[in-house]
């Protein structure tokens, strides 16, 4: 096997790396020590929660397993979900088509070709039953990944569905993503706003979240996805602003409409990245532990603690993987899903090695997952809270990551916050001028990575089984939604949507979820529904 | 004269990480570069090409729909008397699926990992070669 080395190390005199910073260019020290930090620490659980959220940690309860799962038909998925509970999976992540994200059927001509290719596909409230046949909802939480005006739609469907089963709303726990900002492959604005108007999608995300509210009292009505932010290419620093700021401006909007703080404040969560620099990351999520708290306590005036708590689900990075030797990418995950552990996050998601190349068979799922039991069950890691606390590298660099972040919220909010930013597209050209220093500090080897930039082999091709979708899958899936578009007997659905379309036209005075939530029970599609709305207001989207 | 590159992504993928970094690529080594953006038809790609009169174009992909789109394309370029214009694909590709694409007459497959100028050296070559 020919190695090469792209960068110049001379092996006469020792290998050593090239510079001292951090990913996000914080230059390390050669040691801390007391004249670098020297402070005291609050307890775990008590504000502003740098050692953890909860007293007690995950020697109260362990991190729950959720693996983002969803591919094909939803019966496909189906039976992906209750594999994945038998190796050991805690809750549920459903991850949709990009088709579900966006508002179409598996019919329209442009959505055709990716239909149930990075998730399943779903449309009818039928498929909703099929998604989560033989599951039980009333004790397993669900997150349901979509942002809305799709979340809306989704989230009526499950409800009625629980309905249907006989479930009280007090037994059901998920969460609905819910942002229209940053599902879409992070904040890119193209990718967010051309099926559906933006204003109108954050009015109905805001709508969902003020129905949830008042109807299902455990249900977390937004998760600000801070980790697509981050796989755009962003630095840590950048990631943790983004996200916390966009945070500030759903509770800023909430606040407008008369909301308690502290009646939505608990039901906030974040989704964060993890990254490979492990202790730039602890800090990261230390950092905004204790920004979050103070942003909640000082700026928004909250007085329960549950709504100063800055819960965070995460997923392993993709960023770092490679399709070089993908084997290497078991050890990143496994790396990184230790130092999620390490900062003490509430759930993760380990990314599966063969994601460099398609979505994961189930031999990687169970390996994902047998990763994440190996952590908590033989490494000893999880039997002390907050095992890193006190090192003075590690609050040294955790005072250093807030202070940064800080500095960078202020930036977003002298400009006017993090939407504002994003319809000026301020927030696009910070992407794409991270995405091009990303890739120079690839090229150049500042950024160093294992079978790629460095000890390269160029014979790394994968011998890695891939997933394959089953040949048919879209032809049935399309032929599906022409079918169902085709029952008899469709009058109330016709009904319902000509209400949701004068609803909108009308100015979409009220509770958008109230009219799409009929539209839904009376037998309407995802496209159906979200097309009354786009027409409505004339809103042409790309075919 | 400056050659002029579509860079596109089709169907619904909307993973431009890669596409945003080639466009910054070619235009620094002085391609006129036509960024079509993300959600592209190949009816779109085609009046696109004919519009502007392309020389060449760039495609992203990472969902695994690469054979459905790069066929429909090559399709509509050749009842269009188009073969000239040169396809490039990059992004997540399995390596069958390389061979494929190669043998239905795209140019260049870049995948995960491709250096900078490999990519370049690429285009140019083929591109000089173009009447």
């Amino acid at each position: 096997m020919k190695s090469t080395f792209m960068t110049d190390y001379d092996h006469t005199v020792g290998e050593k790396l090239r510079h001292f910073r951090s990913i996000s260019g914080i230059e390390y020290k050669r040691i801390y020590d007391e004249t670098s930090w020297n402070k005291k620490l609050p307890d775990a659980g008590e504000y502003p929660y740098t050692r953890g959220i909860y007293k007690d940690m995950y020697r109260a309860r362990l991190w729950t397993r959720r693996q983002q799962s969803g591919f094909g038909t939803p019966e496909e998925s189906n039976e992906l979900l209750k594999f994945l509970f038998k190796v050991g999976q805690t809750g549920i992540n459903i991850d949709s088509d990009i088709a579900g994200k966006l508002g179409l059927d598996p019919d329209y001509p442009l959505a055709r070709a990716d239909v149930g290719l990075q998730g399943t596909s779903m449309c009818t409230y039928e498929d909703m039953l099929a998604l989560f046949k033989d599951i039980p909802i009333e004790k397993i939480s669900s997150t349901l990944i979509f942002p809305p005006p799709s979340s809306a739609v989704i989230m009526s469907q499950y409800l009625l569905m629980a309905d249907e089963r006989g479930i009280r709303v007090h037994d059901l726990s998920g969460t609905i993503m819910n942002c229209p900002f940053t599902q879409l492959v992070g904040p890119t604005f193209q990718a967010n706003t051309a099926f559906f108007p933006i204003d109108l999608a954050l009015k109905i995300g805001l709508d969902l979240i003020e129905y949830l509210l008042k109807t299902v009292p455990r249900w977390n009505v937004l998760n600000v996805n801070s980790r697509n932010i981050r796989e755009c290419g962003v630095n840590a620093v950048q990631e943790a602003a983004f996200a916390i700021s966009l945070g500030m401006d759903y509770v800023r909007r909430l606040l407008e409409r008369g909301l308690d703080v502290d009646s939505f404040g608990p039901r906030i969560g974040f989704f964060c990245a993890v990254h490979l620099d492990i202790f730039e990351e602890v800090a990261k999520f230390r950092a905004m532990r204790r920004i979050w708290a103070r942003v909640m306590k000082e700026m928004f005036k909250a007085k329960d603690e549950r709504s100063m708590r800055f819960r965070c689900a995460v997923q392993t990075s993709s960023l770092t993987f490679t399709a070089q030797e993908p084997m290497n990418n078991i050890v990143r995950a496994a790396i990184q899903t230790l130092t999620a552990v390490l900062s003490g996050v509430q759930s993760v998601d380990t990314t599966c090695y063969d994601e460099a190349y398609c979505l994961p068979t189930e031999k990687a799922q169970k390996l994902a997952i047998r990763t994440q039991q190996i952590i908590a069950y033989e490494t000893g890691v999880t039997k002390v809270v907050d095992p890193l606390g006190g090192s003075y590298f590690l609050e040294t660099l955790t005072d250093e990551m807030e202070e940064k972040i800080w500095e960078a919220i202020k930036e977003i909010e002298k400009k006017g916050g993090f939407i504002e930013c994003f319809k000026k597209g301020i927030i696009e050209q910070e992407l794409n001028e991270a995405r091009y220093k990303l890739a120079n500090e690839l090229e150049n080897g500042d950024l160093a990575i294992v079978g790629v930039n460095i000890f390269r082999s160029e014979d790394s091709a994968s011998d890695i089984e891939l997933f394959e979708h089953s040949p048919d899958m879209q032809k049935k899936r399309i032929e599906y939604s022409v079918q169902y578009k085709k029952r008899p007997g469709r009058e109330l659905t016709y009904k319902a949507l000509k209400d949701l379309y004068l609803f909108t036209k009308r100015g979409g005075q009220g509770n958008f979820v109230i009219p799409i939530m009929e539209a839904v029970r009376s037998g309407a599609t995802l496209q159906e529904i979200c097309d009354a709305m786009r027409e409505a207001l004339d809103y042409q989207i790309p075919c | 004269m400056r050659k002029r590159i579509i860079l596109a992504k089709m169907g619904l993928d909307a993973h431009d990480n890669a596409l945003r970094i080639i466009s910054r690529w070619l235009k620094d080594s002085g391609y006129e570069v036509i960024y079509a953006g993300v959600y592209n038809s190949a009816e779109h790609i085609l009046r696109m090409v004919i519009e502007e009169d392309a020389h060449a174009v760039g495609l992203s992909f990472h969902g695994g729909e690469h054979i459905f789109y790069t066929a429909k394309l090559i399709e509509l370029f050749r009842v269009n008397n188009l073969n000239h214009v040169k396809i490039f694909v990059g992004g997540i590709i399995p390596p069958k699926d390389v061979v494929v694409l190669k043998e239905m007459g795209v140019e260049a497959v870049f995948t995960p990992g491709a250096k900078k100028d490999e990519i370049l050296n690429e285009i140019k070559k083929s591109l000089s070669e173009q009447a």
